[in-house]
């Protein structure tokens, strides 16, 4: 109940904030914008995809990524500090709350606000390919329909105006923006709010080449430091790029073979991510002075 | 029947560090036991060491030496904190919420259910006048009406002993009154408060017994009466000659002629007996004024001597 109580607080504070109020505005209206964008481009077919669908969907994700990652640090960033500041954490903690109730809270709160940002913005994304493709099917464009012919299980081809791959791609940057808030929110109880903003972005673009990073561990000639070093931030950043599925859902032929057991592996990998961010967020937490 | 003892503080320390390494001894040594019932004065100047010693006896901060105990439990104890409430100094809520929401939520912190809740809320916003204005947002709300939201959430588990941090600082005399009263009632109600103030004067009319901390060590402690024992006596006397005056002058702290009357501030109860006995059929006796020091006058002095 408490934590509960934490965390809805949290979400009315946080989605006051004008400036995550801004990037969400800003996103969701680039997002549907895009689709005027996408009306200058001609029906080239790629792969079966319209270079049109290609645009409106890679710069979707793009727009939801990019703001739902500044969304994640500035909300990560502020979390706890500004309890501090603003003082409201004397009179919680003097009640009987224990410490890991009020981190979990701000984090579920964190969280919660983090899904309505991105659930706008993932409805909004995905209400615009609808739109465009409703718009297309009456225009009768040739390439774009075919983009959204699916192979039904009995082999018939059928029209599907919703592409559940976008959710699939919604989700996926979901966990990304909850892994972020976590490193952020844990960093927040050591650093200053600015040290910590670029301690987060950092963070969220070595995870984001994660690949190059587990290479540079394996490269030949490398001094055993260097493996080393590059190693321990291959496994102790979280792999970021793992949760990037554009390529995938944009270009089939680098679909992944199982998208169900990538999806829950990588949950997984998250999920368990968070948790152990979120245990050392506590241990940290429940020495601190406030 | 011995009266439990609701705080007992055991060679508190606090030292912290700064960022040159230097190390600053914000709370040094100090030991001190409130009894249940009690009304209870902390003063100091500003950094004597007041907040972080209610910080420490709250859980908030921890000590680097001694230890504190509140309830009977360790200071911090989630079950003691059950029976106990806090207000700070200048409360800070969540802006974005109304009266009532922001005392909903401090009701939820104590599990306490939808129903039980609501009859709570609107129970406090009662005792504390602010019916008419929970519905307002609490941006909305003046310094007198936040403070009454942080007494109105201090109240809400009907605590046993009560941390009140500089009350009435910055309120108009009504709101003042109001907290002033406050503090009357609960120690009718037979609750604990822990007051730290710097309106001397409220303390001296509330409390039973004051502690003083001066830069981190507590200088004094004890009920009013141990505390202002009857201080100096001002003897004066009329047609003082040269001889007399030389006789009583050894006796006085400080004297002061005014035309034909001579004031001699006597210190010792011994000293005003022998300078009147010495006054006696060679000056005329006009006022005998023994002087009640003040709790402000006790404290000048101690802040005082603390900076020479």
């Amino acid at each position: 109940m408490i934590i509960w109580a934490i965390a809805k607080t949290t979400v009315g504070d946080a989605l006051r904030k004008k400036v995550l109020q801004v990037f969400l505005v800003v996103a969701i209206a680039l997002i549907v914008l895009s689709l005027s964008f996408s009306q200058t481009l001609e029906f080239s077919s790629r792969n079966g995809i319209s270079a049109d669908f290609m645009l409106l969907k890679s710069f979707g994700l793009g727009m939801m990524a990019l703001a739902g990652i500044f969304i994640s640090l500035i909300l990560g960033v502020s979390l706890i500090p500004a309890e501090f500041e603003r003082r409201t954490i004397y009179t919680i903690l003097a009640k009987p709350v224990k410490r890991y109730e009020f981190v979990c809270g701000k984090f579920l709160g964190a969280l919660m606000t983090l899904g309505i940002t991105t659930g706008l913005m993932g409805v909004t994304f995905i209400l615009t390919i609808v739109a465009k493709a409703i718009a297309a099917q009456h225009l009768g464009a040739g390439p774009t329909v075919a983009a959204l012919q699916t192979q039904s299980t009995t082999g018939a081809e059928s029209v599907a105006i919703f592409d559940w791959n976008m959710v699939w791609g919604v989700v996926m940057n979901y966990l990304q923006f909850m892994m972020l808030s976590s490193v952020v929110l844990l960093f927040s109880l050591i650093f200053t709010p600015t040290v910590n903003f670029f301690m987060g972005a950092a963070v969220y673009m070595v995870g984001f080449m994660s690949s190059i990073v587990q290479s540079l561990g394996n490269a030949e000639g490398a001094s055993a430091f260097l493996k080393g070093l590059f190693t321990a931030v291959y496994y102790v950043l979280p792999q970021f790029d793992r949760f990037n599925v554009s390529n995938q859902l944009l270009h089939p032929e680098t679909q992944i073979t199982n998208m169900g057991f990538y999806t829950l592996w990588w949950g997984a990998y998250g999920l368990i991510y968070v948790l152990i961010t979120l245990v050392v967020a506590i241990l940290i937490f429940e020495r601190k002075e406030v | 029947m011995s009266v439990a003892e609701a705080i007992v503080v055991d060679g508190l320390c606090k030292e912290y560090k700064g960022r040159l390494g230097d190390r600053v001894m914000a709370v040094n040594n100090i030991s001190f036991s409130v009894q249940e019932g009690e009304i209870f004065g902390f003063i100091g100047p500003n950094g004597a060491g007041k907040t972080t010693t209610i910080k420490m006896l709250l859980g908030l901060l921890f000590p680097t030496a001694g230890k504190a105990m509140v309830l009977g439990q360790p200071a911090g104890d989630i079950e003691a904190k059950e029976r106990i409430s806090y207000l700070p100094e200048s409360p800070y809520f969540y802006e974005h919420m109304t009266g009532a929401e922001c005392l909903d939520f401090y009701c939820q912190l104590f599990r306490m259910g939808s129903a039980a809740r609501k009859t709570k809320v609107a129970e406090l916003l009662e005792r504390v006048g602010l019916s008419k204005d929970g519905k307002r947002a609490l941006r909305q709300y003046s310094k007198g009406m936040l403070q009454r939201v942080g007494i109105a959430q201090a109240l809400i588990n009907d605590p046993d002993l009560l941390f009140f941090d500089e009350p009435t600082s910055g309120l108009d005399p009504i709101a003042h009154k109001d907290i002033q009263d406050l503090i009357l009632s609960l120690r009718q109600q037979g609750k604990t408060v822990f007051l730290s103030s710097h309106q001397l004067s409220d303390v001296e009319h509330v409390c039973n017994r004051v502690a003083i901390i001066n830069r981190g060590e507590l200088v004094k402690i004890g009920t009013m009466d141990e505390l202002l024992h009857a201080g100096r006596t001002i003897v004066t006397l009329s047609n003082v000659g040269d001889e007399l005056m030389a006789e009583i002058k050894p006796l006085a702290s400080h004297v002061a002629v005014d035309a034909d009357l001579t004031r001699f501030y006597v210190e010792a109860d011994e000293d005003v007996h022998k300078a009147i006995e010495a006054a006696r059929g060679k000056a005329t006796l006009v006022s005998v004024v023994p002087q009640r020091q003040t709790l402000e006058d006790l404290f000048v002095e101690i802040v005082r001597e603390g900076r020479k």
